[in-house]
Order: C-alpha cells, then sequence, then structure tokens
C-alpha cells in the first residue's frame, strides 16, 4: 500500500474506532442525556436546514480572523523591535509576562464594561489570546538569530532599516510563522470563551445556547464538533505556509 | 518578498469577504428595513431564558405584531453577571434589564444609581430533589448539598426562610452556586441533593422523569418575587416617557399571560421559539402544571415585601441593610394593577 493511501485510510480507521466506543460507551451507560454520534449528526443536520450551521461558523470565523489578524499586526512588529532593542526589552518584557498568563475568560468582564456585548468584545479576547504568543515568539526570533548573519551584513555595509529588512526580519521568519501557528490555534481555542459573552451568533454561542435550553447535549456536542473540524483546516492551511522558500530553509530535514 | 505579498492578499481578500458574510447573515447589512422609521435606536433590555422574565419577550412581542416596530431591543443573556456587567457598564446600551431583588438592592448598596420600577412575575421557584432521594420535607436536606443560582438569587432567601422555620440554620446545609441551566445535570447525575432556581430548568427535571418537586415558592412564601424589572437613574431622568412606556408594557402583557389558558400556551409557543430558544412543551408544562406555578398579575412594587426580603437578606449576611425601599424602588412608574388592561391582542393561528 502507498502512503498516500494510507495517509486517508489510518485516520478514518481512528475515526471509526473512535465514533463506535463512544457510541457503545452511550449505549452501556444507559444515559439519555449524553448524545451518541447519531443524536449530535441530527442536530447538525437541525442547524442545517434552520440555516444556523453557516451563520455561526460564519460568525465565529469573522471574529477570530479579527482579533487574529490585529494581534499579528500588533504583535509582529512589536516583537521584532523587543528583540531588537534591549532597553525596550527591559522596560516591557516584565509587563508582557504578567499580562501573558491571564486567561481571557478572565478578561471577560472587562470586556463587557469596554465594549459592552457587540462583536469589538470577542474580537478584543481573542486579540488578548493571540497577541502574547506571537510578541513573544517573533522577540525570541530575532534574540536567537545567528550572529554571522549580522556580521556578514554588517561587513557589507548594511545598517538601519535596510538591515532589518534584507536580513533581521527574513532570519526570524520561520520561527515568527511558528509563533502564528500556535497563536492561530489559541485564537480558535478561545472562541468559545468570547463567545460567552452574550453575542447571538456563533459556534462557541451555540453550545452555551444549547445549555439555555433544556436537554440539547446534541447541540452542545454538535458544536464542539464543528469548531474541532474548523480547527482541522485551519490547521492544515497554515501549514501551507511552510511550503514557501522563505520560511523552509527554516526548518530541519526531516 | 513572495510569501508576504501572498499572504498580504489572501488575508485582505479572506477578510473583506467574512466580514461582508457576516454582515450579511448576522448583522443584517444588506436586508430592508421593514416598518418604524429607519435606523430608528431603540434602547436594550436584558433577560434571562427563564419565566422570571416572560414579560419582557411578551411585551416586545405583542407590541411589535400590534404596532409592527420594536418597542425596545429584547437582549438575551445566558448568565447573572454578564448581563450585570453589562447594565453596569453600558446603561446607555442597556438602561433596563430584569434583574434579582437582592442583586438589584446590593448594587445600590454599592453605589450603582438603579432603581426597581416593576416586578418581573410572582412565584415560579420551587426545589427540587432527585425522585429516588429520601428528601420528602425540609428537614430532611439536613447536610444535603444545595445549588442556588447565587449568592444574590432569591432563592437563597427562600432556602434560608424555610431552614429557619424547620428549625435549622443555613450551616446545616452546603450550599453551593452554579448557573441554573446546569442544574437539572447536576440533580440527574446526583453531584447536589436539591436544586432551586427559577423556571423552567425545575420543571424540567420533573418532565424528564428524574426530578420530584420538594415544595414550590408559591406554597412556602406566597406572592415570592425572584426577579425586578431595574432601570438605570440616568434613564429615568433622560427618557422618562419611555420607561413608562416600557413599564405599561410589561404590566399590561402581564395581565395577557394570566388572562387565559389559551394566551399562556400561545407565550409558550412564540417565546420559545423567537426568544428563548427552548424547546416550547418545556414553557407550556410549566406555565400549566400547575396554572399557578408563575404569575404575572400584581406587579407593583410593594414596601413590606422588600423589606422582608432586606431583613432576610441582612439576616443571611447578603446584604448591608444600608439601602431602603425608597433608595432602590421608585414606584412612580408601576400603575395600579386593578387599573391595568391586558392588550386586546390574539395571536394568528
Amino acid at each position: 500500500m502507498n502512503r498516500r493511501v494510507l495517509h486517508i485510510l489510518l485516520p478514518l480507521i481512528t475515526g471509526v474506532l473512535f465514533l463506535t466506543v463512544w457510541h457503545v460507551a452511550v449505549k452501556m451507560s444507559g444515559s439519555d442525556i449524553f448524545p451518541t454520534p447519531r443524536h449530535v449528526l441530527d442536530g447538525l443536520g437541525e442547524l442545517v436546514r434552520q440555516g444556523l450551521l453557516l451563520k455561526y461558523v460564519v460568525a465565529s470565523l469573522f471574529r477570530v480572523s479579527w482579533g487574529f489578524i490585529a494581534a499579528v499586526l500588533v504583535g509582529v512588529p512589536l516583537g521584532l523591535a523587543l528583540g531588537w532593542f534591549r532597553p525596550a526589552y527591559a522596560a516591557l518584557n516584565p509587563f508582557i509576562q504578567i499580562l501573558r498568563p491571564i486567561s481571557p475568560i478572565a478578561w471577560i468582564p472587562v470586556a463587557i464594561l469596554w465594549f459592552g456585548v457587540k462583536d469589538t468584545a470577542p474580537v478584543f479576547l481573542i486579540f488578548l489570546a493571540s497577541v502574547f504568543p506571537i510578541t513573544v515568539s517573533s522577540m525570541a526570533a530575532v534574540q536567537n538569530m545567528q550572529q554571522v548573519y549580522l556580521r556578514a551584513a554588517q561587513n557589507f555595509g548594511l545598517g538601519g532599516l535596510e538591515l532589518f529588512r534584507r536580513v533581521i526580519f527574513p532570519a526570524a521568519l520561520p520561527q515568527i510563522i511558528t509563533g502564528i501557528r500556535i497563536a492561530l490555534g489559541v485564537a480558535w481555542l478561545v472562541v468559545v470563551a468570547a463567545e460567552m459573552i452574550a453575542v447571538n451568533s456563533g459556534l462557541g454561542y451555540l453550545i452555551i445556547d444549547a445549555r439555555n435550553a433544556g436537554k440539547r447535549y446534541d447541540l452542545v456536542v454538535a458544536g464542539m464538533v464543528m469548531i474541532g473540524l474548523i480547527g482541522l483546516v485551519l490547521d492544515v492551511l497554515v501549514r501551507r505556509l511552510e511550503k514557501f522558500d522563505e520560511v523552509r530553509w527554516g526548518y530541519g530535514q526531516r | 518578498m513572495k510569501l508576504i505579498r501572498t499572504l498580504a492578499i489572501v488575508l485582505t481578500v479572506w477578510l473583506l469577504g467574512i466580514t461582508a458574510l457576516h454582515g450579511g447573515l448576522n448583522l443584517r447589512w444588506f436586508a430592508k428595513r421593514t416598518g418604524g422609521s429607519a435606523g430608528e435606536k431603540t434602547f436594550g433590555v436584558g433577560f434571562l431564558p427563564v419565566t422570571c422574565h416572560l414579560t419582557c419577550p411578551v411585551t416586545h412581542y405583542i407590541n411589535k405584531e400590534m404596532e409592527g416596530r420594536d418597542m425596545f431591543q429584547p437582549m438575551r443573556f445566558s448568565g447573572w453577571p454578564e448581563l450585570k456587567e453589562m447594565f453596569i457598564g453600558r446603561p446607555k446600551d442597556m438602561p433596563a434589564a430584569f434583574i434579582l431583588a437582592p442583586m438589584a438592592i446590593a448594587l445600590r448598596e454599592q453605589g450603582v444609581k438603579i432603581k426597581i420600577v416593576h416586578l418581573g412575575h410572582r412565584d415560579g421557584s420551587a426545589v427540587m430533589v432527585h425522585k429516588d432521594s429520601g428528601i420528602f420535607q425540609t428537614g430532611d436536606l439536613r447536610g444535603k448539598t444545595v445549588a442556588v443560582p447565587g449568592r444574590y438569587a432569591n432563592q437563597r432567601l427562600i432556602i434560608y426562610r424555610e431552614l429557619k422555620k424547620a428549625g435549622m440554620t443555613i450551616d446545616d446545609v452546603k450550599i453551593v452556586e452554579m448557573p441554573p441551566p446546569d442544574m437539572p445535570a447536576a440533580l440527574l447525575s446526583r453531584s447536589v441533593d436539591a436544586i432551586t432556581s427559577g423556571e423552567p430548568f425545575m420543571g424540567q427535571t420533573e418532565l424528564d422523569g428524574y426530578g420530584r418537586t420538594l415544595w414550590q415558592a408559591k406554597d412556602v412564601w406566597p406572592g415570592f418575587i425572584s426577579c425586578v424589572l431595574a432601570v438605570h437613574e440616568d434613564a429615568i431622568r433622560d427618557h422618562r416617557p419611555e420607561i413608562q412606556r416600557l413599564v405599561n408594557g410589561i404590566a399590561a402583557s402581564g395581565k395577557w399571560i394570566d388572562e387565559s389558558m389559551a394566551h399562556r400556551m400561545d407565550a409558550a409557543q412564540f417565546v420559545a421559539t423567537n426568544y428563548y430558544n427552548q424547546n416550547p412543551r418545556l414553557l407550556s408544562f410549566v406555565l400549566s402544571k400547575p396554572p399557578d406555578r408563575v404569575t404575572y398579575s400584581r406587579l407593583k412594587p410593594l414596601r413590606p415585601e422588600f423589606e422582608e426580603i432586606e431583613r432576610l437578606a441582612k439576616e443571611a449576611g447578603i446584604l448591608q441593610g444600608t439601602a431602603h425601599f425608597e433608595d432602590y424602588v421608585d414606584d412612580t412608574f408601576a400603575p395600579d394593577p386593578t387599573t391595568v388592561n391586558a392588550p386586546k391582542f390574539e395571536v394568528k393561528k
């Protein structure tokens, strides 16, 4: 069997096994509260028929896109600057490390007070969750850069902005992309927490709303499944970045 | 830099696309405005999908059906903290909300400019135990775990009041705080021994066959008040006519709900479908079995009732006792219940 077929077949087998175990476990426990895979599929079908699934997926992707892209636009330049200028690093790094471990859930009250319950509040929470991994990885990328690139560049008489554009940024790029990939995972991860704010659309909202709706745990799990599947697609997309020459040189050969 | 250019283009297109989709699907940017004057801004009224707040969606629905426009923007929340934060933080966007009576009083004590202008309901709470448990009277709760919706929930006070009648104190039970939507599952898994909150979450355990009523609020504390309509003082100062219209609407739709069982069933149907996103069977159940499980007439705030809440809450250590009826209530909006007439409204079949 060639590798391609194996790459499709193996995950399929894992999936079928997982669903079987899930189904049998629910049946054996005799619980009529926790849904079987079949119930979840029916729940998803119901959402599709009501036209809600597309709406919710779009809403969540909208919030994550804006929050995440804002985080990249702020995080990458900030990280590069902090990595290069020692005094800036000394001044800001402790502050960043203090803010970094605070969960977005803890920021929910602040987000509501500042932004109300419009889309800005969840976007802000997603921004907060993803800006720190990006900043820190960009910072580390510059600090860990091989000195030999710098010396060579200086021998050629490069300095200032030119040095930054031609040497520092390209050298740091592979590590920055890795940071961005992790941050995208985090951004998608916090979508449920971010949508706990009283917005009225989104996959996170779907889960919270289903809890309010009585015994609709099929919809809770349907929301989880959708978040997982979209997370998979996002990861596949970001992996494509590694195909670019600017990134690929920075990775090992395996 | 091929990578950067590709990324910039792809991401810009993606952002524009997803924003347009979100605007079209969820924010109705491109929908034609129907009825009412275009762009008319209405204020928000916060509520939770519980029967204590039923008059909020019913008022909105009846008004929209009869006049063809929004009297206010009903804003549904999933939990108390978010609703409270929105009310405190953004009173311009949401100057009114249905809120727990002791929580409103506590906010007043803490300096929030909040006034209770009307009640939301009467009764409509219960203490539920698992049907197989050995709890048959208040005394059996000794040493058991009881879930309440929050520190400032009146359900906590009703437990306190009943324990006192049975010669016990709050220390004889273990109180845990839990969002009402999580309570049925907690009772089913028997991780708590008893649960209490507003409907329909209590009725749900009965409907699903594992809950048993220990007592209904109406039987142990007749006229029990859990939630009230509270308004920010700035709105009372600046938008008196709008607030008056809201209060009149709430009072009238309360009468409408209580007018007949047919109205109750209609309300269960349109509220469950359009506002609460619950199974209509659940609301029909709690609005009819028994019919006086929760009622919506007699909603003017009365001094002796609030003084009892105040006294109990102070004894229970929830309130300081620094705010009094005239501080946290403005009863000038609430009409005399005997003069309120239900709107002439029937749901189109």
